[in-house]
């Protein structure tokens, strides 16, 4: 526990530290956002339908940047083989940079759902409370999935090329489900009706974050 | 025969495809055994000399 | 040893095809509502069946790679790849070819198609990562994992994509050629091509393999050879 906090902390730190970069993001998600106004061109009655694509959209691009940098930070720094040499646990590890990709994941979400909600009239309160949920689980299993490929992609030759490439295929049924749900939700159907897509949702990052934590081992293991 | 030319172009990409594989393979192969036994060769050559480093300049000239 | 099995196989792959193209063509009755471009499904389904098969194996293979850290499993994984990336595209052409004059269109988002496409963009990043990576011990293990999270995820592809199907379908016109084998012999042409495919994903993988194991070989040697230069060069 202490080595997943402390993993943890050091990249949150370094996150906040690079405050430069983060306002880019966020300049980045608007103007995403922008282009997919005037893509689809939202009507009232297509409201929800448009929002929760956006929101995959946007959910989908925070992670690819989120996972490419904390990677090759580490590698840039020689960070990783010391981290990968020391007695750490490489599940921890794998938890700790997860709990860091979701936490900056979120907070570039944040931006981008305020901007949905404007953009195409959602509402405040109900709503944002309704897509919480796929939005969570939606996040949580890209991270899993971007902090496991990006161990491998920051290692490549156009590492930054490689990573959508890989986690993007992977992530279909993820964003499958989760349109669905944020759909649904918007919607204004209850709960119970998104409940088959949160279900498929929560068994993506069930498996993900098991499969990371088993393999995690293996990406960053250096001969 | 309706649509037959559709019947026909998909057959025929199977095949095609297939043996352009197929030809793939073919050419690599006789390269990697050029390069194989020109290697092979290299190291029956190299052998003797190894061990003893002091037999090295004997050999060299 | 070798060469007897790749024989064997080669002869049976030929064999079985022929006998496959003349029920497929001569033998089979015409299918009543489609006509005679419901053929293509005799050699459509096949593909799609060594495509997911050989998913499985480099799956597999990624999980021994990784458990016993021998090279062959990773060869073996390769090429596996490779031929289920063939067949994969393969699929997709055909179907396309079936769809056009039956729907009107290249392309729909029926399930079918849409499972098999996200199969054929997954081949596409293993690909993609061993074309990008140099061919050391390293990207064999990124590949062997790629590999395994690529194989647990397509039950995932399939179930999400059924229902995302059944809840709007694109195309309410189910293929009959698929369920609906009426005739006797259309089910019996089936199986002798999925047969001859069986034979034709071995025998390529066969071939493949052993030209990766020759190229590990290859490999070894070079590495001998470089470290006895190099041990003779220092005096």
């Amino acid at each position: 526990m202490g080595a997943f906090a402390a993993v943890l902390r050091k990249d949150l730190r370094l996150e906040i530290r690079s405050g430069r970069s983060t306002i880019a993001l966020f300049a980045l998600s608007l103007l995403i956002m922008v282009v997919l106004v005037f893509a689809l061109n939202p009507q009232p009655i297509d409201r929800a339908r448009d929002a929760a694509a956006a929101l995959w959209v946007a959910l989908v691009f925070a992670g690819m940047l989120g996972a490419t940098r904390s990677m090759i930070a580490e590698n840039e720094n020689g960070c990783m083989s010391a981290l990968t040499l020391s007695p750490i646990d490489p599940a921890a590890l794998y938890g700790a940079k997860l709990a860091a990709a979701f936490a900056f994941m979120a907070i570039v979400e944040i931006a981008a759902v305020g901007l949905i909600t404007l953009f195409f009239n959602l509402d405040f309160g109900a709503d944002l409370a309704r897509l919480a949920p796929s939005l969570m689980f939606g996040t949580l299993g890209f991270a899993a999935l971007a902090t496991l490929l990006a161990a491998i992609s920051s290692r490549t030759r156009a590492g930054d090329l490689l990573l959508p490439i890989l986690a993007i295929p992977l992530f279909i049924p993820a964003i499958i489900a989760g349109v669905k749900a944020s759909e649904a939700a918007l919607s204004g159907f209850p709960l119970a009706a998104a409940s088959q897509w949160l279900g498929i949702l929560a068994a993506f990052d069930v498996l993900f974050i098991t499969l990371g934590a088993l393999l995690f081992e293996h990406v960053i293991r250096e001969d | 025969m309706e649509h037959f030319d559709y019947l026909f172009a998909a057959y025929s990409i199977i095949f095609v495809v297939i043996f352009a594989y197929v030809a793939f393979i073919w050419r690599r192969q006789a390269r990697l055994e050029t390069e194989l036994h020109a290697m092979e060769e290299r190291l029956q050559n190299l052998k003797p000399v190894s061990p003893s480093p002091g037999v090295k300049s004997a050999v060299e000239n | 040893m070798k060469n007897k099995i790749g024989t064997a196989l080669g002869l049976m792959t030929l064999g079985l095809m022929l006998v496959s193209l003349f029920m497929v063509f001569e033998w089979v009755p015409t299918e009543a509502d489609q006509g005679i471009v419901q053929r293509i499904f005799y050699f459509h389904v096949p593909c799609a069946w060594v495509a997911f098969a050989a998913f499985g194996i480099v799956a597999i293979a990624g999980v021994f790679y990784l458990w016993l850290k021998d090279q062959i499993w990773d060869d073996l994984g390769y090429a596996a790849a490779e031929i289920g990336m063939v067949f994969c595209t393969l699929v997709l052409v055909t179907g396309s070819l079936w769809a056009k004059p039956i729907w009107g269109t290249w392309w729909t988002w029926d399930s079918r198609l849409t499972t098999t496409f996200i199969l054929w963009l997954l081949y596409g990043g293993y690909l993609m990562l061993r074309a990008m990576a140099d061919d050391t011990e390293e990207v064999a293990r990124f590949g062997a994992v790629i590999g395994i999270v690529a194989a647990l995820d397509v039950p995932v592809v399939i179930l999400s994509v059924r229902l995302w199907r059944t809840i709007h379908p694109a195309v309410l016109i189910t293929r009959s050629g698929e369920h609906g084998l009426e005739d006797p012999r259309m089910v019996i042409t089936l199986l002798v091509a999925l047969a001859a495919f069986t034979a034709l994903f071995g025998w390529l993988l066969m071939l493949r393999f052993q030209q990766l194991r020759t190229r590990t070989r290859l490999t070894i040697l070079r590495r001998e050879v470089a470290l006895i230069e190099a041990a003779v060069g220092d005096y």
